[in-house]
């Protein structure tokens, strides 16, 4: 009973700390969102009250409702056409494993291991060809379908029992039916995870939104926050108020979908 | 058995069918630029001036001391950095499935957070943390740990160092999300049995966790080792690849090559290439080691 | 449960397809109906401009438009505000792959950066040789940067003159004005240094770890690059190395502090641990952040390196100038409306200096009314008129193709050197470095 104890205060030990440390920095971005430019860069760690300044000062230099709508249309666009396009690939992978498949799910892998960089320009010479530049799919089309997300549904299948589905083929459901009714809603933590991941991928996007997007009102947020901090003079105290609402997104869907991370297989199947 | 047959023959179909999109999606969004940067990697010039020089490219990285640099830069990272952001996410995902546990969505969502945050503030803090008379250097000296403050990002180590930690501190909760993932696909009722048989916690982590976590644990490290060898936001944005170079990644010598400096475009596509080839190799050993079948 | 989810799915999965279709479709549309607008009225009246800072470029090219205005009602101005690191993405990842109808009409480009691009890509931009700007009334440092091949390319902007800025409470606690800074070398400005920072505990200046900025500045303010006729000169450059060595002689004599990186620099006077700055007067601005030090600071020439000849007590750091492109539908109405404001207007020069501080580097700009104001935070002192006087003197010298390649290299060998490394042997390889980049 001491042991199980002590073990409990160890492992809350270790979890405050953790998040102390992960959220410190995180703090003090919140905190300096409301303090002035010049306690900022002094260090400042209290919480001040310039919050509805820098507010003020932010939506004068920035269209932040636009680019807050921007960055949320785009974001969920490629993570839900992603989660699908991909988990579906990721299932047929490993369920209906070949030796082909294998191969070329080698090297589609290969497709994540290379520098954005070098890839930029030809990618761009292509859709300038498709005359996708400035459209919503030329600014999707690369982030629907990515290697990490294949990766992922096709590791978490291999968990997936075989049983579940030699059953359901035998009720005569058809394979589309056994990925939406049997796969799906079971490792719903895993899509769960997906999804997290990819809008959060998708929301710190950078080079490709601005290369492919060439007017003003299609600005995204990190776009937004890298031009207040362009110019000979920066406001820090504003420039921490843009971050700080830029991260709300994320954080909003993390919460929404973190509920799935504690049911486990058991739930579902039930 | 023909019925059977064609069973499986139209089971095949569907099977490609559903690979279908997403591997057409990537042979044009990624496999049709990256087949253009292979040739590109074998011309040289500046600017537009550019002309097929065969393998002079791949000939020059030998010669190249600021890729050597940023290739041992990055190796530095890759293996201090995977490995203990690796152990760290999996013992808190370990932790944080313990059912007795309260606050779950708070730890969880506490320790997620970092890697949604916007690089050019996390960049500003961290400089301000480790600063001279920064945070870091406050608490150490308050806790005697240091006698004298450390000018962190000014010594080339301490400054490797700080980038370790930046990294650790923004992707260990990206990379727990997925053992929490693969964590649900585990029955509690085998921890149970495997209290009853009288297993400590750490046995049972070592017994139990680890191998039920493998296929997670290959991910990962994958795409860990595939994205330290990418690294560039971190080098560019908290020490600019200094001092004298001491931090510059291999990526951010790539953006230097194209983007700073008067572009050379074939040499940065064929750096490029070697990044690919480095990730492939380790990747393809962990598959192999990872393979079940 | 299960079910719900999945068809939650399906129904996104459509919807998001649709959506897709749906908004590329508009999209493309309104990009279409972009372009012909663009081609229609781009003939007469509209121009697109790069830019990145909302209290300084942009600001400008605004108050430009409303000038321009005046003679020509229907003159658009679409600012497009863009960061200068994404300005030159854009631009070569546009020039390289042939997609040059994604550029502006005109944008603007660190001066830093203007050989390389020039040089690089010399159909992008246009020659404005005989545009029928006067480019005889700018400052000839700024024309000097943008010229390639004798032939002038850029409307310079702002200007990069470097100054000495300094807290005249705090050398007044030492005994001195800042007078005693005026037209001064290195070796005098440094034994200040010290009597300073042994009477009041204070440096005079601090710079970022790794920056060459300082070093390239001692350079200009001597007619000297790390390039002599478009060969690297680094090992063979009796400047360069001078300018090292006072630069080492600063940090190690404790007059000047490094810091690590940008913000911590502008901290550094911001927060009052140092006495001063010394770089291009653009800094004056963020000099401004803190109410308290109102009154307290001044402004002088940069000391000047002994035993140099041609040294001078005048040079440039930074700044910026236009660009028109090659490929605007209306180049013609793009030089028109340049030649009309940036390079023929006091009165936009006056405007802009009042608001955003922006200096002139085109000389009729001086006769401005605003030029002569006595400025309150500078204690005073009629910084403008002086900064102009200083900005007439600033030597001439050429940037180069390889400028950042050299930059970087410089930078790298500084902090050697001030980590123990020996002051050959750190250039040597700088040298190395730059040569091979060069060697492509």
């Amino acid at each position: 009973m001491i042991k199980k104890r002590i073990s409990m205060i160890v492992e809350y030990f270790v979890l405050i700390l953790s998040s102390a440390i992960a959220l410190f920095p995180i703090f003090w971005t919140f905190t300096s969102a409301t303090n002035k430019s010049i306690d900022v860069l002094a260090g400042r760690v209290l919480p001040g009250a310039k919050l509805f300044e820098n507010l003020h000062n932010l939506l004068k230099a920035a269209n932040v409702g636009q680019a807050m709508l921007n960055s949320s249309k785009y974001s969920i666009l490629t993570t839900l056409g992603s989660v699908l396009i991909c988990s579906i690939a990721g299932y047929a992978f490993e369920v209906y494993y070949t030796r082909a498949k294998n191969m070329l799910f080698n090297v589609l892998l290969l497709s994540m291991m290379i520098p954005f960089a070098a890839t930029m320009i030809p990618l761009y010479t292509l859709f300038g060809k498709l005359d996708l530049l400035n459209t919503t799919l030329g600014f999707a089309l690369p982030s629907l379908s990515t290697a990490l997300l294949i990766f992922l549904f096709r590791q978490c299948a291999q968990s997936f029992p075989k049983s579940i589905i030699e059953s359901a083929r035998i009720d005569g459901a058809s394979e589309i039916r056994i990925f939406f009714e049997f796969f799906m809603p079971i490792n719903r933590h895993t899509f769960a995870a997906g999804i997290t991941v990819a809008f959060m991928n998708n929301w710190n996007n950078y080079l490709w939104p601005l290369i492919i997007m060439q007017t003003p009102t299609s600005r995204t947020m990190p776009q937004l926050i890298a031009n207040l901090t362009s110019g000979y003079v920066t406001d820090y105290g504003m420039l921490m108020l843009a971050v700080s609402i830029s991260i709300l997104p994320t954080l909003v869907v993390f919460l929404i979908l973190q509920k799935n991370f504690i049911e486990g297989i058991t739930g579902a199947v039930r | 058995m023909p019925k059977n047959l064609e069973v499986k023959s139209r089971q095949d179909v569907i099977s490609w069918v559903f690979i279908f999109p997403a591997a057409l999606l990537l042979l044009i969004t990624k496999f049709w630029p990256i087949i253009k940067a292979f040739i590109l990697s074998f011309q040289s010039g500046v600017g537009l001036n550019t002309s097929f020089s065969g393998l002079k490219n791949y000939a020059r990285m030998l010669q190249d001391n600021l890729l050597h640099i940023s290739i041992f830069n990055t190796f530095f990272y890759l293996l201090l950095q995977v490995p203990i952001m690796l152990i760290i996410a999996i013992i808190l995902a370990a932790l944080l499935n313990d059912h007795r546990l309260k606050f779950k969505g708070f730890f969880r969502t506490a320790i997620f957070l970092p890697c949604a945050m916007s690089l050019v503030s996390y960049a500003i803090i961290f400089r301000s943390l480790f600063a001279r008379d920064g945070f870091v250097n406050l608490i150490l000296t308050k806790l005697n740990i240091l006698n004298n403050p450390v000018n962190w990002l000014a010594d080339p180590w301490m400054a490797r160092i700080v980038i370790v930690i930046a990294l650790t501190w923004r992707w260990t909760g990206y990379n727990m999300i997925f053992y929490l993932a693969g964590l649900q696909g585990i029955d509690p009722a085998v921890y149970e049995a495997a209290k009853i048989d009288g297993a400590s916690a750490f046995t049972s982590f070592r017994k139990i966790t680890v191998p039920l976590l493998k296929p997670m644990i290959l991910l990962t490290s994958i795409t860990s080792i595939s994205g330290t060898l990418q690294l560039f936001d971190e080098t560019k944005n908290l020490t600019n690849g200094g001092p004298a170079n001491s931090t510059i990644s291999i990526s951010h010598y790539i953006y230097n090559l194209s983007f700073a400096y008067s572009p050379q475009f074939g040499y940065a596509a064929a750096v490029s290439f070697l990044v690919l080839i480095m990730v492939a190799t380790l990747s393809f050993i962990e598959l192999k080691a990872g393979d079940r079948r | 449960m299960k079910r719900k989810l999945g068809l939650l799915l399906v129904i996104t999965m459509v919807i998001t397809m649709l959506n897709g279709c749906g908004s590329n479709t508009n999209t493309n549309a309104n990009t279409d109906a972009d372009a012909s607008n663009k081609k229609e009225e781009s003939k007469s009246n509209e121009l697109t401009v790069w830019c990145w800072d909302k209290n300084f470029n942009i600001y400008a090219m605004n108050e430009a438009a409303k000038i321009y205005q005046k003679d020509h009602p229907d003159f658009k101005l679409n600012v497009v505000e863009t960061a200068w690191d994404d300005v030159q993405t854009k631009l070569t990842t546009a020039v390289t792959s042939g997609q040059t109808d994604t550029l502006p009409d005109i944008l603007l480009m660190q001066d830093n950066a203007l050989a390389k691009n020039i040089t690089n890509y010399p159909d992008t931009f246009v020659d404005l040789t005989n545009s029928g700007i006067d480019f005889s009334q700018f400052a000839q440092y700024k024309t000097a940067l943008s010229t390639v091949n004798n032939k002038i390319y850029g409307v310079p902007f702002d200007s990069g003159t470097a100054v000495t800025a300094l807290r005249t409470d705090i050398l007044e606690k030492a005994g001195y004005t800042i007078n005693d800074f005026k037209d001064i070398t290195w070796s005098r400005f440094i034994e200040i240094g010290k009597d300073v920072l042994k009477k009041t505990g204070m440096p005079l200046l601090s710079s970022q770890a790794g920056s060459p900025d300082l070093v390239m500045m001692m350079l200009q303010s001597a007619g000297v690059w790390a390039f002599k006729d478009g060969k690297l000169s680094i090992t063979d450059n009796p400047v360069l190395q001078k300018a090292v060595d006072t630069y080492v002689e600063l940090v190690k004599s404790g007059v000047l502090i490094e810091v690590n990186n940008w913000d911590q620099y502008i901290a550094t006077f911001n927060t009052g641990k140092v006495a001063g700055a010394m770089t291009g007067c653009w800094i004056l601005a963020s000099v401004q952040a803190s109410d308290e030090q109102k009154g307290k600071w001044a402004v002088t020439n940069i000391p000047k390196l002994d035993g140099i000849d041609n040294a001078t007590n005048y040079s440039s750091v930074g700044g910026s100038s236009w660009l028109v492109l090659s490929n605007s539908k209306n180049k013609d109405l793009a030089v028109d409306f340049l030649s009309k404001t940036f390079a023929g207007s006091t009165d936009l020069y006056n405007t802009i200096l009042k608001t955003s501080s922006a200096i002139a580097t085109w000389g009729p700009a001086s006769t401005a009314t605003n030029y002569g104001i006595a400025h309150e935070y500078f204690g005073g002192q009629k910084i403008f008129e002086d900064i102009i006087e200083y900005g007439k003197k600033v030597p001439k010298v050429s940037y180069g193709v390889y400028n950042y390649e050299a930059r970087d290299a410089i930078g790298t060998a500084i902090t050697k050197i001030i980590s123990g490394t020996d002051k050959d042997s750190a250039l040597k390889e700088a040298e190395s470095t730059v040569k091979f980049q060069m060697g492509q």
